[in-house]
């Protein structure tokens, strides 16, 4: 199994245990959030049973405090969850990636005042920079909160990209490419985007994890999306006074949070596997 | 007569060193010159110079005129017309001159495609395809077919440089620049891809600049040659000339050192 594999044949692809569980994970995740949409088990508002009951078949996870059934509660919690990761991601990743590769290509003395400027951004925490913007927002709204997430991951994108453009830029093969006539736009998008896209797209799942775990903290702190909008940080909060009457309350969003974060995860790790064409020869 | 690439004064600089200086020579049409010289004499700085293609960090002075046109302070999108055009590149080491992402057939089917569309105003892919495999083919690949579904990483050294050779013929450029395109293969192989270089160049008649420091390889391929030491050219004349009588006891040092390596390997003149 060790030969140099020279065949026509393309590598076996390893069918990743990771892509598999990471695809399990995040897929239950984003059908449950679509079906949400047109179903949920019980209405999210009202009572449907007993105070704080303990989880039953009518109620699979139990009510919280004011007899709502918890289930319900969690799988609109998985939307939230979703739309606040995907769209801080996108944010950042759109921004990120589109400065990182001017940077990467800018002159040197531009270069450095954007180096500088994200090593600036970056050093200021995160959530701490989301609830500022929160604050600052007339109401406190998903969409702040995504648009926060979002500017702070795009800094840290524009960092990495810039790293990794720059180190690609320097491989003969773009050299090679300039020399047969191709501009800087067709080097970008022909080598440099897939180049660093394993690279950047293992971060995007590391920022989209972080993202939702930030959300769950600013609606934990209060400073989430209003009541309608379930999100586990703030189911995580209500189940703070009961943990001990109640524990399934606290224990199933938190489940929840952590399935999809590491899904996501191991998504992004499996992706990158089968992505590279150079992967398959070592193993 | 106007030559395809004049270059006069050719000066770089980078952070107050002078890596090559006062560089004059010309390649007319159809002309296979050589650069030789030591490991960082300035050759590669010379060929980029040439392309246009030095990081912002090195200056260069003097003149390049490529084609008829200007090369040194020219705007990049200008000379992003020249390139190709009249020039294409193949590089020392042929592992990474090749995208590791990208499939073989892919690599040479950009410029093949951006020449048709200059040419005849459009690219159709079946014509591109068509092309991609009679390049292969004339690199004397075997199933040319295959070559150009695999990635870079699946495909020998020597392969890979016949491959980016036929990367550079794609463009079917005026000049052919080839830097050192032996130095990273075995001597069998370097044989055979010099071998290969040497009838495209003269089959097409484009006009080669040759860069290496291996005498014997030099002497087989071009009609003249520039010795370069430190970046300053210090002889430069027909190849027959130069190293039957080196005017610089540097070339001397040269030629004596290629036919000692010679004799121990018991090749002959
Ligand atoms: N980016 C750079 N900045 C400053 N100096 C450089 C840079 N790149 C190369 N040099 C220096 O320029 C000189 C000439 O380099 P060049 O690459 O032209 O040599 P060469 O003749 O091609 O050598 P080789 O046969 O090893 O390829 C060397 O002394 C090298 O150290
Ligand atoms: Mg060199």
């Amino acid at each position: 199994m060790t030969s140099l594999d020279l065949s026509t044949d393309r590598p076996a692809r390893r069918h990743s245990l990771s892509l598999s569980i990471g695809l399990a994970l995040v897929g239950l995740n984003v059908v449950v959030a679509i079906l949400t949409l047109f179903w949920t088990p019980y209405d999210p508002l009202n009572a449907s049973g007993g105070r704080l009951e303990a989880p039953s078949l009518l109620h699979w996870v139990g009510t919280d405090r004011l007899g709502r059934d918890y289930l319900t509660q969690i799988v609109i919690g998985a939307r939230t969850a979703l739309i606040v990761g995907t769209g801080a991601v996108a944010i950042g990743a759109s921004i990120g990636v589109t400065l990182g590769i001017l940077a990467a290509f800018a002159t040197r003395l531009l270069d450095d005042v954007m180096a500088a400027t994200l090593d600036i951004l970056i050093a200021f925490p995160t959530l701490l920079l989301a609830m500022l913007v929160v604050a600052a927002s007339d109401s406190a709204s998903l969409w702040s909160a995504i648009l926060a997430l979002g500017l702070a991951i795009s800094a840290i994108v524009a960092r990495l990209t810039r790293i990794l453009a720059k180190r690609v830029l320097r491989q003969d093969y773009i050299i090679a490419s300039r020399t047969s006539g191709t501009s800087w736009l067709g080097v970008v998008v022909r080598h440099v985007l897939p180049n660093i896209w394993p690279t950047l797209s293992v971060n995007f799942a590391l920022q989209f994890g972080l993202a939702v775990i930030a959300e769950a903290s600013l609606s934990y702190l209060g400073l989430g999306a209003p009541p309608p909008n379930a999100s586990w940080g703030r189911l995580l909060q209500e189940a703070q006074g009961t943990v001990y009457t109640a524990p399934v309350g606290a224990i199933a969003p938190g489940i929840a949070l952590v399935a999809l974060v590491i899904g996501m995860n191991l998504l992004a790790d499996g992706l990158r596997d089968v992505g590279d064409p150079t992967r398959g020869r070592t193993r | 007569m106007s030559a395809l690439l004049s270059v006069q004064g050719l000066t770089v600089r980078a952070g107050g060193k002078t890596l090559v200086s006062n560089l004059s020579f010309s390649i007319g049409s159809g002309e296979r010159m050589g650069l030789i010289g030591e490991s960082g004499s300035g050759k590669s700085m010379t060929a980029m110079a040439v392309t246009g293609l030095l990081p912002a960090n090195i200056s260069v002075t003097g003149s390049i005129v490529l084609d008829g046109e200007e090369v040194v302070g020219a705007q990049d999108k200008h000379l992003n017309r020249l390139r190709g055009v009249a020039t294409a590149v193949v590089f020392q080491e042929p592992l990474t001159a090749l995208d590791p992402l990208m499939k073989i057939g892919k690599q040479i089917a950009e410029p093949v495609r951006r020449r048709l569309a200059r040419e005849m105003g459009q690219a159709p892919r079946v014509a591109v395809d068509r092309e991609v495999l009679d390049l292969l083919d004339k690199v004397a690949l075997p199933q040319p077919q295959r070559i150009a579904n695999a990635y870079p990483h699946e495909v020998s050294g020597g392969q890979r440089q016949r491959v980016a050779i036929a990367m550079a013929l794609a463009c079917r450029p005026k000049l052919l620049i080839a830097d050192e395109p032996t130095t990273a293969l075995d001597v069998t192989t370097q044989a055979e891809i010099l071998k290969l270089l040497d009838g495209l160049v003269r089959e097409t008649g484009m006009a080669l600049l040759f860069i290496s420091h291996d005498l014997p390889v030099v002497a087989e391929v071009v009609q003249r040659v520039m010795v370069l030491r430190d970046g300053i050219a210090l002889e430069e004349g027909a190849v027959v000339d130069v190293f039957a009588n080196p005017s610089h006891d540097y070339t001397q040092t040269l030629v004596d050192a290629a036919r000692m390596f010679d004799e121990a390997l018991g090749r002959t003149g």
